[in-house]
């Protein structure tokens, strides 16, 4: 069963520095995830996953190609444009948590809703809410230094997911866990998968990657391998290979 | 809406760091109170005037000697004033001129001197001594309490004193009748004067309350003979026109003295003249407290620049669930415009005090006023200041790349 891809990647480049000093740091990469993958990226320092993430995350824009996200061209728009949709289809999880540490969980989770000019209590309602599915229902007033590690990834996750977004972007989401806490994000984020949310994960660990799956490893600047690409090739070979995905060069 | 959510969080931050907040706050403080403090007392001193000019009436000018410049118009632009108090170009002659005149109901000259005068109870050195003839009440609308007023017909070593010195001086309510020592010589009290609220600033702004008034012939005695007279006051008539009349003295004043050595001023003119010289002086002081806010607003800008560097991570973790460029300012601008409004609110408040406060303890003779204009000028300087110091550091914060910022602790 073939579902829509809501991420395309044609020919995509990005290049930093001039002329002799230029790096080349994601090169020509075509890329293709569909709703409800759980796809993790893996590969040394200075293999371009990082610059990968940015650029889905629309905190970067390539210096070539193109970029699709649910269909919407979203390479080229204004710096306005792209805040809004990183706040309506895009959700973050970073390895240090990122919380706001002047304000309380409920405030922190419901932050992207905040910018996206929902009233007070809405927003609060619609936190409370997902909160109460983590639950850290009763952590709603804590401040973050008051809370885990663990915990202040949960409510990191809860955040990424308040605004319903089309996909998650998790940058190394248990690097600065132990192996318990940890255990318990990758479940969580799991659970998240299973209810139908497109999760892209960045990692150092390979021993996470059975969480997702699919996998790919990138190599400087490019994808070296992609584990849904024996699936893909075995499906297209039965049809057509129009616009499938190109990822080994 | 989402102003009052910027508010909140702004409020928020700012009490986060609340000592520095505090700080910054109150330099805006300081130099809305200093601005504000200057504007009040000019505000003060002008209304002091005006009702001054109120209570003469419209019937009363002053020949004073020296040059008055008028406009083409015949305003008057500027007027030489204490230069020409110390050589008098005005005589005794000229009194008898001007209360001569048609439509002049009187005149009454002021020749101003000082020294010690003593009393029952007490001495005080430097009192202010008005020689001066019997139509000065009159004129002046001064009001005799007691006895009467300076007569030249009477005995020349008799005085009237003000209500206040009279106080000072003497030591029983039986007022006339008392001896007192005017400049080693003595004087018979034969009458005091009722209290009077307004200064007379048309005669080089002497207290009428702590005056000593003695006859013309008496200060000449205390001046080697000479009357140095300072002005001559005169009233016009009921229903007359002041400006013909002052023409009227002009004229005739110009025909003794062969020569433009005088000013007839009435007493409107006058306070216009001086007017502008306290919108001037007011001015000025203003410009010079003025300095002080810029320097507040400066602390402004620097608290905010260290802000927004001290919160880099923040401002990345909001631009990546989605804060535009545009919220980003707004919020850093907000918490600038919220240090100075506060700032301006309190210097405003801090000025009232300080007004209060120095008119009790320097007794000025006018009450330092905040009116509604002054308040409202603070608090638009205020925001202003906020704005223009603020706008900067929130730009920086705003330009900040997210991908910078969050890459600070990772």
């Amino acid at each position: 069963m073939r579902s829509h891809p809501v991420i395309e990647l044609t020919n995509l480049s990005k290049m930093f520095g001039y002329g002799d000093a230029t790096t080349i740091a994601l090169d020509n990469i075509s890329l293709r995830i569909n709703k409800g993958e759980f796809v993790a990226v893996m590969g040394p320092s200075g293999s371009g996953k990082t610059t990968l993430m940015n650029i889905l995350g629309l905190l970067d824009t390539s210096t070539h190609g193109d970029y699709l996200l649910s269909g919407q061209n979203v390479g080229n728009v204004s710096s306005r444009k792209r805040a809004k949709i990183r706040r309506t289809k895009i959700g973050f999880v970073f390895q240090s948590f990122n919380l706001l540490g002047r304000m309380n969980v409920l405030d922190n989770v419901s932050l992207p809703l905040m910018y996206g000019g929902k009233s007070k209590l809405a927003r609060l309602h619609a936190a409370s809410r997902l909160l109460k599915t983590f639950g850290l229902q009763e952590r709603e007033y804590y401040m973050p230094y008051q809370l885990s590690g663990g915990q202040l990834q949960r409510v990191a996750i809860a955040r990424a997911l308040v605004n319903r977004p089309s996909i998650i972007l998790a940058d190394e989401p248990t690097g600065n866990l132990d192996t318990k806490s940890s255990e318990i994000i990758m479940h969580e984020l799991r659970e998240i998968h299973k209810r139908g949310n497109t999760i892209i994960m960045v990692t150092h660990n390979p021993t996470l990657t059975v969480y997702a799956d699919r996998v790919i490893h990138m190599l400087d600047g490019r994808i070296d391998s992609d584990s849904s690409e024996r699936k893909v090739r075995r499906r297209n070979s039965k049809r057509s290979l129009g616009g499938a995905v190109e990822a080994k060069k | 809406m989402m102003w009052l959510s910027d508010i909140r969080i702004a409020v928020a931050s700012l009490k986060a760091t609340r000592v520095r907040t505090f700080l910054t706050i109150f330099g805006i403080i300081i130099g809305v109170a200093s601005v504000t403090l200057v504007l009040a007392l000019g505000e003060g001193a002008k209304h002091s005037i005006k009702s001054q000019v109120a209570l003469a009436g419209g019937d009363v000018a002053t020949v004073r000697p020296g040059k008055l410049s008028r406009d083409q118009q015949g305003d008057v632009t500027g007027y030489d004033i204490l230069a020409n108090f110390n050589a008098s170009t005005l005589t005794e002659n000229d009194i008898q001129v001007v209360s001569t005149t048609p439509g002049v109901a009187a005149a009454t000259p002021v020749m101003g001197l000082r020294g010690s005068v003593s009393g029952g109870k007490h001495t005080i050195e430097d009192t202010q001594i008005v020689a001066t003839n019997s139509a000065l009440p009159q004129v002046l609308s001064q009001r005799v309490k007691t006895g009467e007023f300076v007569n030249p017909d009477i005995n020349r070593n008799t005085v009237v004193l003000g209500d206040t010195i009279a106080n000072l001086l003497l030591d029983s309510d039986q007022t006339t009748g008392q001896q007192v020592t005017i400049r080693g010589a003595t004087y018979t009290v034969i009458g005091v004067l009722a209290h009077s609220d307004t200064p007379l600033a048309l005669n080089g702004l002497f207290d009428s309350n702590m005056a000593a008034y003695v006859s013309l012939d008496a200060g000449k005695a205390m001046n080697q003979g000479l009357a140095q007279i300072q002005t001559i006051n005169f009233r016009a008539k009921d229903g007359s026109d002041l400006e013909a009349v002052k023409r009227a003295v002009t004229a005739r004043l110009r025909a003794e003295h062969k020569a433009d050595d005088f000013a007839v001023i009435s007493s409107r003119e006058a306070l216009s003249v001086t007017e502008g010289i306290f919108n001037l002086i007011t001015k000025y002081t203003a410009g010079v407290a003025a300095i002080s806010l810029l320097v507040g607003g400066i602390g402004v800008m620097n608290i905010m620049l260290v802000a927004v560097t001290e919160r880099t991570r923040e401002i990345g973790i909001r631009k990546a669930v989605g804060a535009t460029n545009g919220q980003i300012l707004r919020q850093f601008l907000t918490e600038a415009i919220i240090m100075s409004l506060v700032g301006g609110l309190a210097g405003v408040g801090l000025a009232g005090l300080g007004a209060f406060a120095i008119t009790f303890l320097f007794a000025l003779p006018f009450t330092p006023i905040v009116t509604w204009g002054i308040f409202g000028a603070a608090i638009s300087v205020s925001l202003f200041v906020g704005v223009l110091f603020g706008i900067f550091p929130a730009i920086r914060a705003a330009r900040k790349d997210p991908i910078v910022a969050l890459r600070q602790l990772q």
